[in-house]
């Protein structure tokens, strides 16, 4: 048996209860557009800011929780800041829910300047907005920052960059965890700051009426956005890379390969951020088509090293497959299609028929709901059963993940298809010429609903086991 | 005396005053958002085009295209501030709409007398400079379905293939733990070199191919018409001359019905008067042809061949609040 940690333990908390609720959020939106429900179409674009900032949040704040808990194996984080951390997440989502549900602010998870001070909600709902991304952003930024510390008491900046690899050194090994996270921290320290800048600007036109530039504040946008839920990915990834093996029963090292290709991701998906600004025009063309080249760049790491790494981990070993193990292996597939649906949407001339059109969620939706949430709520199922050891029933665990594959790729299914169908996302209602998008939505919020069958199955069976760990612990 | 109010007071003080100051802040900005003269385009936008349009056919609520006309002023003026209360007054004209429209009952959005003025001002003078919505009505029994075609097509079965293959091989791998046994690395990675070959070289060609043919690559050739489009909350206004703010509106002429020749290849210059939209022109298949940003400050250049005649349809590709869904327009390619 192994105690779980504390702040874990709320983290997994706060991811039971948030997750299935923004998930109803989503269920609701694909009502809406069947059609169903015309007395809240105004609840619309509240539900869908509030949905894909919650899920974009507790994505992030969730593989955090599972990097930090990982990590606690080599390195200690500060406590006070741990906690900090739990504090201001919590207050961050109060401020948010207070603006949406009173406020009806609606501008879409990223709050592309200037919509949110030209919208048909109360200003106060803006400023209230802004102040909760500030707390959430500022809160997130020291842990980041405290994490990095944390790390370079241990392990020089080089060696956690695995620098030493490259020179063709094999000491001091470095697990790829630190490797990983270390990447993933300095990725989130730089669009972090992005954020920051983009709210400091956003916050002078609301306040003071000093108007920004709209290039810069998308670059800015598109910039922070795009760094966050990769880097969230990352984090999901480089606890699979420390869990995994156990179940395998073999070894997932570092080496000058791996290390060579976590640099290479550091520098290259950066840069893929200008992916997002294709269809404006007036960029610079140089960067347009850095972008396309540096998106499909970054895929080659992804599966030679990565993808690759893992089936070989896998193959024709003793695998001891359970709820855990099985999520990490599905969520790793997960990634790999939506990084394919995401490869496809960032050729330029797709693009073109592509950009805002439902193919969007469709692959962002892969890799964090099939993906990252998959490899999220596996490792946490593995913290709280080798807290408590519980038996387990593998029959009713396969039938667990077979609900949560046909409602999720079923779901899935139905985004892509509106997306190859011209379907524009972010629609409340199809007009008549787009009415067949309204059937899909129908179809995607079935299988949704059964997802989340599945997911209040699993969420049961992880709860037992929360709860008994929680109670050692606590 | 010291008390203990003195050891807190520093901070007191400063919560204090962070308090009032927030509540004078917030109070000046409504107050300052509730100020001003009132027009009635932006409160129609506001307050109403979620569920009317005006000549773009019925939403949740009637197409109000002429129904100014229908009703007495001061009908209008109690229905739009109050409809609430004629509902439930059971006002004979309110309760057979109600009953045309299934029960769904219009709210009462708070407005004013005055705003309902603005607001009525505007819908008239709407309907007196657009065409009627029956000329835009959708085909009895709705359009059909549209067929799968080009780079959608080709992209879809791409993915198909790749998201199938990406399945296959997880599973075949799951299947292998079931007879474990010592793999050799030395051959995985002699396997691993050869895929990161295939797949370098394979994205190689791919960029190769869809690199040279982008739509920026087109901006030193002719084209035969220039059009110029300014996207706002919620719709397209099209010019032949020069609009870059929301002052040029008044000074140029705008094109209600814009028609364009078939086989030519046309530039649409889009901008945006107020947040970013996005100008997502389809063909008359309804599927997406080409698409651009319009935002506020500059100029975007979209070349286009329109070779096959027909209805085409513009839709904002942008989300824009909460009208976003209804803001869409049309042009005919003879
Ligand atoms: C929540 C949706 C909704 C909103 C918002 C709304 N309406 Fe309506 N409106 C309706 C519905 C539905 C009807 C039909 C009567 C009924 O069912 O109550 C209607 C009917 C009307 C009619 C009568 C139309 C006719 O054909 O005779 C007028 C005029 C009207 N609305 C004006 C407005 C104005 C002006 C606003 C904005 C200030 C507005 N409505 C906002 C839903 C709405
Ligand atoms: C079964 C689970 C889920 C369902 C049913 C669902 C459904 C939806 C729907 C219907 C939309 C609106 C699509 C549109 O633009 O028309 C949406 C948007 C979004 N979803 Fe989900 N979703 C789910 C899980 C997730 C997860 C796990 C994430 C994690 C990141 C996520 C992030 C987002 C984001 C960021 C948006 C965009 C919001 C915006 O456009 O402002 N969703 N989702
Ligand atoms: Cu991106
Ligand atoms: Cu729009």
């Amino acid at each position: 048996m192994r105690k779980a940690n504390t702040h874990t333990l709320y983290w997994i908390g706060i991811t039971l209860v948030l997750f299935p609720i923004l998930v109803v959020l989503g269920i609701y939106m694909r009502t809406v557009q069947f059609g169903q429900l015309p007395a809240t179409q105004s609840w619309f674009y509240p539900m869908m800011t509030l949905h894909g900032l919650g899920m974009v949040g507790v994505c992030y704040a969730a593989s955090m929780a599972c990097a930090v808990d990982a990590l606690r194996r080599y390195i200690e984080p500060s406590g006070a800041i741990s906690w900090l951390a739990l504090a201001g997440t919590v207050a961050g989502v109060v401020l948010l829910l207070v603006s949406v549900f009173l406020g009806k602010f609606a501008a879409g998870w990223y709050f592309l300047y200037p919509l949110p001070m030209r919208g048909n909600w109360p200003a106060w709902s803006t400023v209230m907005f802004l102040s909760a991304i500030t707390v959430l952003g500022a809160t997130w930024l020291i842990w980041s920052v405290d994490m990095l510390r944390a790390i370079a008491r241990r392990y020089s900046l080089s060696e956690a960059l695995g620098w030493h690899y490259l020179a063709g050194r094999t000491e001091p090994e470095v697990p790829p965890l630190v490797l990983i996270t270390t990447v993933s921290l300095i990725a989130c320290v730089a669009c972090l700051v992005a954020g920051v800048i983009a709210l400091a600007l956003s916050f002078a036109d609301v306040l003071g009426g000093v108007r920004s530039d709209a290039l810069l504040m998308k670059n800015l946008t598109f910039f922070f956005g795009h760094v966050l839920v990769n880097l969230s990915m990352y984090l999901g990834l480089a606890v699979t890379y420390e869990v995994l093996p156990e179940y395998a029963g073999r070894p997932w090292k570092a080496n000058k390969i791996v290390a060579l290709s976590w640099n290479t991701v550091l520098v290259v998906f950066l840069a893929a951020y200008f992916h997002h600004l294709y269809m404006d025009f007036v960029q610079p063309v140089v960067v347009q088509y850095i972008g396309q080249v540096a998106s499909y760049i970054s895929s080659i790491p992804a599966a030679v090293v990565t993808l690759f790494g893992a089936l070989m981990l896998v193959y024709r070993s003793k695998m001891r497959w359970n709820l855990a193990s099985i999520l990490l292996f599905v969520g790793l597939a997960g990634w790999a299609i939506g990084g394919g649906g995401a490869g496809i949407d960032s050729t330029i001339l797709v693009n073109m028929k592509f950009h805002n059109t439902l193919w969007v969620p469709a692959h962002f939706h892969t890799y964090m709901l099939m993906g990252l949430m998959l490899l999220v709520t596996g490792y946490f199922y593995h913290c709280c059963q080798a807290a408590t050891e519980l038996p387990e029933k593998p029959s009713f665990h396969n039938l667990v993940i077979l609900l949560l594959m046909v409602g999720g790729y079923g779901m899935l299914f139905m985004f892509y298809l509106s997306g190859a169908a011209s379907i524009p996302r972010r629609f409340a209602v199809y007009p008549a010429e787009l009415a067949h998008g309204a059937g899909y939505a129908g179809l995607g919020a079935l299988f949704a609903a059964l997802f989340l069958v599945g997911l209040i199955v699993f969420f049961v069976e992880i709860g037992k086991r929360w709860i008994r760990a929680f109670r050692v612990a606590v | 005396m010291p008390t203990i109010l003195d050891a807190t007071s520093r901070p007191l003080r400063i919560i204090v005053s962070f308090v009032v100051g927030c509540g004078l802040f917030f109070g000046g900005v409504c107050g300052a958002s509730a100020q001003g003269a009132i027009d009635g385009r932006i409160l129609f936008q506001q307050k109403c085009s979620t569920c009317h349009t005006i000549g773009g056919g019925d939403r949740s609520g009637p197409d109000l295209w002429g129904s100014m006309e229908r009703h007495s002023q001061d009908w209008l003026i109690r229905w739009i501030t109050r409809p609430d209360l004629m509902i439930a007054e059971r006002d004979p004209i309110a309760i057979e709409l109600l009953e045309q429209f299934k029960g769904f009952a219009m709210e009462n959005v708070g407005l004013t007398e005055a705003d309902a003025r603005a607001v009525i001002d505007h819908v008239r003078a709407e309907t007196a400079t657009t065409a009627p919505a029956s000329a835009t009505q959708a085909p009895p029994g709705g359009y059909p379905t549209p067929p799968f075609g080009g780079v959608q097509l080709a992209a879809w079965a791409v993915f198909l293939i790749f998201a199938g293959a990406i399945a296959l091989v997880f599973g075949w791998v799951w299947l292998s733990t079931r007879n474990p046994q010592d793999v050799d690395v030395k051959r995985a990675y002699a396997v691993r070199r050869t895929f990161f070959f295939v797949v370098a070289s394979l994205l190689l060609v791919v960029l190769g191919a869809t690199l040279q043919d982008t739509p920026y690559a087109e901006a030193d050739t002719k084209a035969d018409r220039i059009v110029y489009v300014a996207a706002r909350q919620f719709d397209f206004v099209y010019s032949l001359e020069p609009i870059v703010s929301t002052g040029d509106l008044a000074n140029v002429l705008v094109v209600k019905r814009l028609e364009l020749p078939a086989g030519a290849t046309v530039e649409f210059r889009g901008t945006s008067l107020d947040v970013n939209h996005g100008f997502g022109l389809y063909g008359p298949t309804r599927q997406l042809l080409a698409q651009t940003q319009a935002m506020p400050g500059y100029v975007n250049r979209l070349r286009v061949r329109l070779d096959e005649p027909g209805q085409y349809y513009v839709f904002c590709l942008e989300y824009c609040a909460t009208g976003h869904h209804l803001m869409q327009s049309r042009l005919v390619v003879k």
